[in-house]
């Protein structure tokens, strides 16, 4: 374990509320000291959920550790049920709270409560919040779902959206319309907007859709050996993986191989534009949760033409597929969870765009490089109020304008610094629908020249002379790092201690050949 | 900056936490609750992995789900179950760097005979490390998994030496202890090493000795001698049949040999020593000798 500013997940009892939250008539007593609340404000600031999550936390403080706790798990556990009534309770601890060793598992079934309760074993020292998820949503499968007979028409369960998912409330929609296009309802999604009764009847249905392997794998595997439903491996993210998706579908539920209904599908619009090329061979850095990095990683290649130049994971439990699939773009991947390794690989990469998560958008602000957020940890503007899925065709749709945006607002930045100091363009010219072209005070102007004047840099012996560094800001923002470093790495190799304007050109020349 | 700790540690009766042993209590999470859970030992090459492999047959048959743990570095436990040497635990353990969390079921169980999962722990290189870790993060895997939720019958089966930790680790999970034996003097002088060892496990855990199986004999006259003055109980007796050796070398169990006569009477007792143990056996507390008197007993002084 380290001790991080930032972390990409949460302690495992946070996966635990991701699942309770997203349930309905599910309540979890979560033996917590006060501190641990915090985690209430994910759901209602972040994901702006009209409710708190239906979590009672026992808010032992230091006192309590002098008496007895367990009393005190014991009477939260029952003011809980009494209070919210749920159809069935889970319990467990929160990483603090594991540590006094309560077990809340026997107290609560040492109460003869009248509904399940279903008791937590999440390693909170070990494991993560993905990890907490899993487990959480296979023993609530465990403990409520029942031998069932099938359902006489094909019908399938989608597994895995949580609350505060990535996208998870628009893919479930989206993927819902395109297997009702193949003749297949649904059956039950969980755990999103699930009750323990819909659990019951998982059984029912023919096959599971594993939407987001992070969250239902373990369930998947279990419903799999328990009540003989295969399940789909494929996630829909991405064009390709749609049509290998439905395929895997058809096989799965004996349906005829016919044409695919695609026509919500826009891409192919983009790709027939006379200008679709000046995207092509973007160096994109690729870094997520393993799921949603891989399938980065295969819209990049195949469907937009970029090259991918990095690739990588935070979750562990998904290094190995994500390790194969950058082997297979020639690429080592980066399998950390701290984000400072994330940042350091970035720097040295100097890609044109970062396909990652709210952590590589800073990374990227900081790096003057532009990002696209593929994956959780989520923050606010990841709960858009309009239909914005990832999955199936229209999540293809919006995974393109959400990559494309930032490359094209990118060139037009560069455009505004390239003209930044044109006489017509310059910062204080005013606007031009305006008339009026009347520079405004020269006066300021001076004492901005004054500070504008770039003290000459010196980096590892060598001086940025000031013409240099002014000549080095007009070369696109994106490339300017590795400018910069190339021109540095000449002029060691050249002997030269300050870099003018000439050996910029040089180095320019140099390079070109 | 914790404080000075003035108290000083606790002294313990001497062999309250086992034979000189210091080592923690077991890790509660780490407890194997759902499943029966045996641990079969005896002195090396006295037919262990043949025991636990057939036994593991017989349960199975039985039609419980059965999962057999190797725990020998030499990682044959299982391999007339599968038909081959499987990569063991730490094999695969070691291609993703320790990061357990990498791997699936998949990736080190492997069905055997009649649905038998089969694990083999491994080990360490002979004459380093510990195999209790090798052990230790075996059931942690199988936990982490849920493998053993959905298992009726553990199987154990245990390198020969009494000295190693994994030789202990097993017993940390083990409900009844089965001791492999054959009809001489070395292999009942292991046996009664082994019932010592187990013994002052059983203070600290809930291991209890089931009994012996005397295997590769003729007679069990010095089994039955030994068992009757220690008061231990023999459960089995299987004979020195050649059709047992030549079902290793096909990588078979003997369920899957050709039923001559004596095969069948073999599959018998095997079935019959598995609803023995799956019914249950009276815990027993055998009285080890002290070396002298079983040789002594044995007449070889």
């Amino acid at each position: 374990m380290k001790l991080t500013v930032w972390t990409y997940e949460g302690p495992p009892h946070v996966g635990a509320m991701r699942v309770a939250t997203a349930m309905k008539g599910l309540h979890y007593v979560l033996h917590a000291p006060q501190g641990d609340t915090y985690a209430d404000l994910l759901f209602t600031m972040i994901e702006r959920r009209d409710h708190r999550p239906p979590v009672s936390y026992t808010t032992f403080q230091a006192r309590d550790l002098g008496s007895d706790t367990a009393t005190l798990f014991k009477e939260s556990c029952k003011d809980a049920f009494d209070r919210f009534q749920p159809e069935a309770i889970i319990v467990g601890a929160s990483c603090t709270a594991e540590l006094i060793q309560d077990d809340p598992g026997g107290l609560s079934e040492s109460m003869g409560l009248p509904v399940p309760v279903i008791p937590l074993e999440l390693p909170s020292y070990q494991r993560k919040e993905n990890f907490g998820a899993s487990e959480t949503f296979y023993e609530i499968c465990r403990a409520l779902s029942a031998p069932v007979e099938r359902t006489p028409e094909i019908t399938c369960n989608i597994l895995g959206p949580t609350a505060l998912g990535f996208r998870h409330r628009d893919d479930v929609v989206e993927l819902s319309s395109i297997l009702e296009s193949l003749g297949i309802a649904v059956n039950v999604v969980a755990p999103l907007d699930a009750t323990p009764a819909d659990i019951q009847r998982l059984g029912v249905a023919h096959f599971n859709v594993m939407l987001y392997p992070e969250t239902c794998e373990t369930a998947c595997r279990w419903l799999e050996r328990e009540y003989k439903q295969p399940f789909t491996k494929t996630v829909p993210i991405g064009v390709g993986a749609t049509r290998d998706f439905i395929a895997e579908v058809k096989a799965i539920a004996g349906l005829p191989d016919t044409v695919v209904d695609d026509s919500r599908l826009r891409l192919p619009w983009y790709s027939r534009s006379v200008d679709s090329t000046y995207l092509t061979g973007k160096r994109v850095f690729i870094f997520g949760d393993g799921t949603h990095a891989i399938a980065a990683a295969r819209i990049a290649k195949e469907e937009m033409g970029f090259e991918v130049v990095g690739l990588g994971c935070y979750n562990r439990e998904f290094a190995r597929p994500v390790r194969a699939c950058a082997k297979e773009l020639g690429l080592e991947a980066l399998i950390t969870d701290d984000y400072l390794e994330v940042e350091a690989a970035i720097e040295a990469l100097q890609p044109e765009m970062i396909l990652g998560t709210q952590m590589e958008r800073h990374i990227g602000k900081r790096l003057g490089i532009p990002c696209a957020v593929i994956s959780a940890p989520v923050h606010v503007q990841d709960f858009p109020a309009r239909f914005s899925p990832q999955v199936g065709w229209e999540g293809a749709n919006v995974i393109f304008d959400t990559w494309v945006h930032p490359l094209v607002m990118g060139l037009e930045e560069h455009l505004l610094h390239m003209f930044r100091e044109d006489f017509e363009f310059h910062d204080d010219a005013g606007a031009s629908h305006h008339g009026s072209h009347t520079p405004a005070a020269q006066k300021r102007r001076v004492v901005e020249e004054k500070t504008d004047t770039p003290e000459p840099v010196i980096k590892d012996g060598v001086t940025w002379l000031a013409g240099a560094e002014k000549e080095l800001r007009k070369i696109p923002f994106f490339v300017r790092g590795k400018a910069r470093r190339n021109t540095e790495k000449f002029a060691v190799e050249q002997g030269v201690t300050s870099i003018s304007i000439e050996t910029l050109y040089e180095a320019k020349a140099h390079y070109a050949r | 900056m914790s404080p000075l700790d003035l108290d000083t540690p606790p002294v313990l009766p001497r062999g309250a936490d086992g034979e000189g042993s210091v080592q923690v209590q077991l890790d509660p999470s780490m407890k194997i609750d759902t499943a029966k859970v045996f641990a079969v030992y005896g002195k090396g090459g006295i037919g262990k992995s043949t025991t636990s492999s057939n036994l593991s047959a017989a349960f199975s048959k039985l039609g419980h789900r059965v999962l057999q743990i190797g725990c020998d570095p030499k990682h044959d436990s299982t391999f007339t179950l599968t038909g081959r040497l499987v990569p063991t635990v730490i094999d695969t353990l070691k291609e993703v760097d320790f990061h357990s969390e990498e791997l699936r079921p998949e990736d080190y169980v492997y069905e055997g005979f009649n649905g038998v999962k089969c694990v083999e722990a491994g080990g360490p290189p002979a004459g380093t490390g510990c195999g209790g870790y090798v052990v230790g993060q075996t059931v942690k895997l199988l936990k982490q998994h849920h493998l053993l939720d959905d298992t009726d019958v553990v199987i154990f089966d245990v390198l020969g030496d009494v000295v190693c930790g994994g030789f202990a680790a097993p017993l940390q999970h083990a409900d009844r202890a089965l001791i492999v034996t054959a009809n001489d003097f070395d292999s009942i002088y292991a046996m009664n090493r082994i019932i010592q060892a187990v013994q002052a496990k059983s203070k600290n855990y809930n291991v209890r000795l089931a009994g012996c199986v005397a295997n590769r004999s003729k007679d069990t006259d010095e089994v039955d001698r030994y068992c009757k003055t220690v008061g231990f109980n023999r459960l089995a007796h299987l004979p020195d049949l050649d059709a047992i050796r030549r079902s290793r070398l096909k990588k078979k169990t003997l369920f899957e040999m050709d039923p001559d006569e004596d095969i069948v009477a073999v599959q018998k007792e095997y079935m019959r020593l598995a609803e023995v143990l799956w019914n249950g056996t009276e815990p027993m507390a055998p009285e080890s000798l002290p070396d002298r008197e079983i040789f002594e007993l044995l007449g070889f002084d």
